[in-house]
């Protein structure tokens, strides 16, 4: 190597050495920055719709006013960042068209959320309770609760969550178990859209849709595929589609823009260590072949 | 006032947590341990309420549901549990209740998870379908086949075996990079709900008196 | 009695409600039903157990001052301080719901967006195309993160996304998912007939 190239290959080697070890309390930095900046100046990137929000929009729509409508809250506050935008848009819309809800939560951390959620848009569209939606509050077992509801919602639920008795609310006289509900919405942050495809669909033939967190909804697509699930949103992506489907500009929408920089920053990442790891991977390569001519005779 | 109270009171909490970015630290660990007291206090008022209360206490005594009485008995034979000497009294609850789940299961399963699954797996007549559709499908059967082949371990892998194997391991990488990459939308999601609480909610509650 | 009484006990719930899927008799179905009644009074009933080891467990921490006995009073504060709220103003008002919306929802959800950064972390560090199965699994990961946000959208990348959730992705889902539930049946078969017992704990 000449000694004009030195400085420039060592200069190379520093930049390198710099890739590949930047401390991880900078990339803190930055992914906090890539989220908080579009934040605060949005950048107002288009969103695109899915097949699968689209076939979760149709089955909403086909509803008509007074339909019955099972809406499950099943998630706790770990992942409601992700989907209470699914929960607040798809009740909207319910409310909206004069279908009736009723609501449980098949976690116990789901309650708070479910009160907050369903009080919220219920007065919004000026839904009564007992006639036009009820909370019948949590369950224990959420299999057992899906397979006794299909015998009967009011043993199963004797109270509702304040405990007045559900047989005394007038949706409740309506309907005691699938064969009265049209359409079964579990918004849910593990496994529990599954099992409710599983048991109250294929046990008792119910409709259902599903809005699920990311890392579930990779996994559904199958039930999606063979028509057990008749619809399903994914992530905060999900519930920005839609959004748009319904014309709700909620937080799903505003958080796109966000999730977009943050995908991004994430690949240069990955980008990044991997130039750093194939460079010295390299590095180590030459000077080992560069020995082993040097021990040659 | 005691929403604007709360409303500080969940700022401050989700800066202690995110003050373990830069280190661990006292602030952090005060909050993580309020949090798993909370929450537990949150999780035993609701089980006792809506296990104990409204599934035993109220039928059986205000309704006078005799027949909810073996559940009551059965979640007492868990509490045996605690007792070194009691212990093998509890396993009859554990056999009842895993027992049970497993005989509702095993038909659920079956006719849900493995019967409907492998006939979508199946793919349709070519004539029926369009061209794209119907590779899709033959895609979708060769994947399905060689990932089920990869699994089984009762043979040898090797030959013709192995190598629909490395087409079924081909599958999975891909399955496990879709898996990755909504796995980092999950997260980054739900980052953005506090970044929103905190940078829009909070200043929002502020700005707005 | 100790043994042998459960896995029996267990046989014949375990036949019952698997029988009753195949039969709509009124009296199995009546037994079915009570069946998944009692079921969740023991499941709730065990997860109450579950906070009285960890009261325990903090209890004894404070009591023998071991490392970080302090945090333990904070523990039980919270705890005592829930239950008691709950008994004297309902769960329905007062200091339980406001701790749930203002202490535990917020902190609960943090936690979870601390992984965001621990990701992205990760992403720099591990993630090394090793070889073609790595570089394999890292190429579609890519593709659906940037597939499935606008800015991948305007790309058109949204379009090679979506095959790969449609077609490899569901194909690798369903071989995984067919082969967890042949497991899972499997297992319910044996835990039933009694040859699946470490349910039950040592000495089953």
């Amino acid at each position: 190597m000449s000694a004009a190239s030195q400085p420039a290959t060592s200069a190379r080697r520093r930049w390198i050495d710099a890739i590949a070890t930047v401390d991880r309390r900078l990339i803190f930095l930055v992914i906090g920055a890539g989220v908080a900046i579009p934040l605060l100046f949005p950048l107002g990137l288009p969103v695109g719709v899915s097949r699968e929000a689209t076939a979760y929009h149709e089955a909403i729509e086909a509803l008509a006013p007074g339909d019955i409508v099972i809406f499950a809250f099943d998630y706790e506050p770990d992942v409601m960042a992700e989907v209470d935008p699914m929960s607040y848009a798809t009740l909207s819309r319910i409310f909206a068209k004069g279908v009736r809800v009723v609501a449980l939560a098949d976690y116990a951390g789901g309650v708070g959320i479910a009160l907050r959620i369903l009080g919220e848009t219920a007065r919004e569209s000026g839904r009564q309770y007992g006639s036009d939606y009820v909370f019948l509050g949590y369950n224990p077992d959420y299999t057992a609760t899906m397979l006794r509801m299909g015998e009967s919602i009011r043993q199963t639920f004797p109270t509702d969550h304040y405990g007045t008795p559900t047989g005394e609310l007038a949706l409740m006289r309506e309907v005691d178990n699938y064969a009265g509900v049209d359409l079964l919405v579990s918004i849910s942050g593990s496994a529990l859209a599954e099992y409710w495809v599983i048991f109250a669909g294929g046990k008792f033939g119910q409709k259902v849709i599903a809005g699920n967190t990311a890392i579930q909804a990779v996994l559904i697509y199958p039930y999606f595929q063979t028509g057990q699930l008749s619809g399903f949103l994914g992530g905060l992506k999900g519930a920005a589609e839609y959004e748009q489907l319904i014309g709700r500009r909620g937080l799903g929408l505003r958080g796109m823009d966000a999730q977009s920089v943050a995908h991004l920053l994430i690949v240069c990442f990955i980008v990044l260590g991997n130039v750093g790891y194939f460079t010295a991977r390299a590095r180590r390569r030459g000077e080992a072949g560069g020995m082993g001519r040097g021990h040659v005779g | 006032m005691w929403a604007d109270l709360g409303m500080w009171a969940a700022a401050i909490l989700t800066i202690a947590i995110f003050s373990l970015l830069y280190r661990d630290n006292p602030f952090y660990r005060a909050a993580e341990h309020l949090l798993v007291g909370v929450s537990a206090g949150y999780y035993v008022v609701n089980y006792f309420q809506a296990s104990v209360l409204r599934k035993f206490v109220f039928p059986v005594f205000r309704q006078g549901e005799l027949w909810l009485v073996p559940g009551g008995i059965l979640g007492l034979l868990v509490l045996l549990r605690l007792s070194r000497r009691t212990q093998w009294i509890s396993r009859y609850a554990i056999a009842f209740y895993v027992a049970a789940w497993s005989g509702y299961l095993i038909p659920a399963i079956i006719q849900e998870r493995i019967l409907t699954q492998i006939v979508g797996t199946v793919p349709p007549a070519p004539w029926t379908v369009a061209p794209m559709a119907f590779l899709g499908a033959l895609v979708l059967f060769v994947g399905v086949v060689s990932i089920l082949v990869y699994f089984y371990f009762s043979a040898p892998q090797t030959g013709a075996l192995k190598q629909v194997s490395q087409i079924g391991i081909t599958f999975l990488m891909v399955g496990f990079g879709a898996s990755f990459g909504y796995t980092v939308m999950g997260r980054v999601s739900l980052l953005i709900g506090r970044f929103q609480f905190l940078l829009q909610d909070v200043p929002a509650a502020v700005l707005g008196r | 009695m100790k043994k042998t009484g459960p896995v029996a006990f267990g046989f014949v719930i375990g036949m019952l409600m698997l029988v009753q899927h195949f039969t709509g008799h009124p009296w199995i179905t009546a037994r079915y039903n009570n069946v998944l009644d009692w079921k969740q009074v023991v499941f709730g009933i065990t997860l109450i157990l579950g906070v009285v080891s960890l009261f325990t467990h903090h209890f004894k921490k404070i009591a023998r001052r071991t490392a970080g006995w302090p945090y333990s009073i904070l523990t039980l504060a919270g705890l005592l301080f829930m239950i008691v709220s709950a008994a004297l103003f309902t769960p329905e008002r007062g200091p339980y719901p406001w701790m749930f919306v203002h202490v535990q929802a917020p902190m609960q959800a943090t936690m979870f967006a601390l992984l965001a950064f621990y990701v992205a972390s990760a992403s720099y560090r591990a993630f090394r195309a090793r070889n073609v199965n790595a570089a394999l699994l890292l190429a579609a990961g890519v593709v659906v993160m940037l597939g499935r946000v606008p800015l991948g959208e305007m790309i058109g990348l949204d379009a090679v996304s979506s095959w790969i959730l449609d077609f490899p992705n569901l194909a690798a889902k369903r071989g995984v998912m067919l082969g967890v539930g042949l497991g899972m049946a499997a297992t319910a078969i044996k835990i039933i007939t009694g040859i699946e017992r470490t349910y039950l704990g040592k000495g089953a």
